[in-house]
């Protein structure tokens, strides 16, 4: 099992601690990673898509070329690179196009044949629920947990659940945090937006977002919220500290990314996933992993 | 079929506290929400209030919550709601004002934002005898956002006007790429510009909501964002967003990816010494423990020549 590896500028930018853990997850899942080391910004939802869609054609064809589908860990590398596919796979003029137009002088043809897929959807779509649950060390029983998907894995539908059957995938996280014996702690902002896309144009609605989310998490009972969107973590623990500043209220909520949720069930300890470098502290949560092992 | 609905009450000329209303009546089949309001008022009780008007989906007037998802009454089939149990809740929108039960105040939730998007045409002079034909291939985009009708589905799944009511929300930034992108408006980039200010394109999260919500399928998150790229493309005039805009698109071009410790410096501005000391302690806490980026300390991708290529074409190619 192989996939063309895009890790995402934040992976390895403000949030270092998600990369390593990536990696040491996929090693131990046994699923194999060439990273496209020479692979551009998927452009964020920042960039014009009259950028971003020749930024990403070329990623694709980079993982055409190399007969690999594309996995990411991040929702907003997924979510853009997901929609710039669609468009291009269901317009073969537009593909053809960009293809004249931006990847002919690098010799490269994008034919329209790459898959991009999150880790979680790999791991419900393609590696296989019972071969994770085999691989289980450590349950997280009594641990009680919130899903937070970040927008960008949730719609739009034609890129993100263009069949029914694929409509299960708003609720994989969901089911995961069942798989790895932890309670779920339900919040009703979930599939919403985590705030951080408007961090420049409006500070204040996007800390209120980051106040509503784990305020609500919290108020839940949960010991912390998982999210397999970097960008999400950035707002959701990085600008914690801020957005309680702004509401006057204390949240304290840790953030754990996917891949370090998944490496603490697998038996990782919660230092080989690099727990201790967010900014909302996580000792609580080590210890109660600590004195599962 | 029996069904028991429980409707929100709020009666102004009493002390306008919401309480809740159960009203068990027997309906047929088929019928919609808007047969039981109406049924509701004309043999329960007279005093319910609540909107309605052209009863087959078209007008918009008669959305309600069913269940707590926003509804048009008129297409909403009882059975569809009676999955869970013999109840089914009504209640307005959210985070709107409630005039009275479940009539809310439309100028607050949408018509007063699309006063702000200024909702008219100003032709560029061209017309000839008062007429001025557009080919209908030009037209063809901008006729599936004419068929809005103003039910505010989109606004009601937004996500950010539950923090901020202010946010013009999606009906009315779509009002506005319908005008920018008229091809016989005179000054389109004016109209985008109206929309630059706060609260208007910038704040959109652009989460897609919006687009899930529409009865018809009009997009308004995709609209949002095409008015956002031909502000990208003829120079952003909200000042912090172009500021972080230029900052991203600068690092992309010169190393093939993003600077995030750059990003998060130049996006409030290098000579903003306030802005700058509210990161501090969040930086300072990530540089102890080895999470902050260090800014202008990034490295290339292999090949990011390449990319600054293409991105550099792609502007040329959209001027």
């Amino acid at each position: 099992m192989k996939y063309a590896f895009y890790p995402g500028c934040v992976s390895r930018g403000g949030c270092p601690e998600l990369y390593p853990s990536a990696v040491k997850v996929a090693e131990k899942l046994g699923i194999e990673l060439e990273e496209l080391k020479d692979a551009g910004c998927t452009g964020a939802g920042v960039l014009p898509q009259y950028v971003s869609d020749p930024i990403n054609a070329r990623t694709f064809a980079k993982a055409e070329r190399l007969g690999l589908p594309v996995m990411t860990i991040c929702s907003t590398c997924q979510g853009v690179m997901a929609q710039a596919n669609y468009r291009l796979k269901d317009d073969p003029k537009y593909r053809e196009k960009i293809n004249r137009e931006y990847l002919a002088d690098e010799g490269l043809e994008y034919k329209g044949t790459t898959e991009v897929k999150h880790l979680l959807w790999v791991l419900f779509e393609d590696y296989g629920i019972e071969r994770l649950q085999a691989l289980i060390r450590r349950p997280l029983k009594g641990l009680k947990v919130s899903p937070f998907y970040g927008c960008f894995l949730r719609r739009p539908p034609e890129a993100i659940t263009p069949t029914k059957e694929l409509n299960r995938r708003k609720a994989y996280l969901d089911e995961l945090i069942g798989l790895l014996g932890a309670d779920m702690a339900d919040i009703s902002g979930k599939g919403k937006c985590c705030g951080f896309p408007i961090l420049s144009a409006n500070e204040e609605n996007s800390l209120a977002m980051v106040a509503k989310h784990t305020g609500e998490s919290k108020e839940k009972g949960a010991d912390f919220m998982v999210t397999p969107c970097p960008l999400c973590h950035l707002n959701l623990d990085g600008n914690q500290p801020r957005a309680e500043s702004q509401t006057g209220k204390e949240i304290d909520l840790p953030i754990l990314h996917l891949p370090q949720f998944l490496g603490l069930a697998l038996g990782f300890n919660p230092d080989e996933m690099n727990l201790k470098r967010h900014i909302v502290s996580t000792t609580e949560v080590e210890s109660k992993v600590n004195m599962m092992s | 079929m029996q069904v028991t609905f429980k409707v929100y009450r709020k009666d102004p000329e009493k002390d306008g506290k919401p309480t809740r209303s159960n009203y068990t009546l027997e309906l047929a089949e088929d019928a919609t929400v808007h047969d039981a309001l109406l049924k509701i008022r004309d043999e329960i009780d007279s005093t319910l209030a609540f909107r309605a008007s052209c009863a087959r989906g078209y007008c918009g007037e008669c959305m309600v919550r069913v269940n707590g998802s926003a509804r048009l009454a008129c297409t909403a089939k009882v059975p569809d709601y009676l999955k869970k149990g013999p109840e089914i809740s009504l209640d307005p929108l959210r985070n709107v004002p409630v005039i009275k039960d479940l009539v809310f105040d439309w100028d607050a939730f949408m018509w007063n934002k699309i006063k702000q998007v200024r909702p008219w045409l100003e032709a560029d002079g061209s017309a000839v005898n008062g007429e001025q034909p557009v080919s209908d291939a030009a037209m063809q985009d901008l006729r599936k956002v004419m068929s809005c009708f103003y039910c505010g589905m989109c606004d009601e799944g937004c996500t950010v006007l539950p923090v901020d009511f202010d946010f013009l929300g999606p009906a009315a930034l779509t009002k506005a790429y319908r005008l920018a992108f008229d091809p016989r408006n005179k000054d389109s980039r004016e109209q985008v510009k109206i929309v630059e200010k706060p609260k208007g394109i910038w704040d959109c999260v652009h989460c897609y909501e919006a687009d899930e919500h529409c009865p018809r399928g009009i997009e308004p998150t995709k609209r949002i964002v095409a008015l956002r790229d031909q502000a990208f493309k003829s120079g952003i005039t909200h000042e912090a967003v172009a500021r972080h805009h230029a900052s991203l698109a600068a690092s992309v071009k010169e190393s093939g990816w993003v600077d995030e410790g750059r990003l998060a410096i130049e996006s409030e501005g290098v000579t903003n010494i306030k802005g700058l000391m509210k990161l501090l302690p969040t930086a300072a806490k990530a540089l102890a423990r080895g999470k902050a980026p260090i800014p202008f300390m990034h490295s290339k991708r292999p090949e990011a020549d390449r990319i600054k290529k293409i991105f550099e074409k792609a502007e040329q190619e959209e001027k």
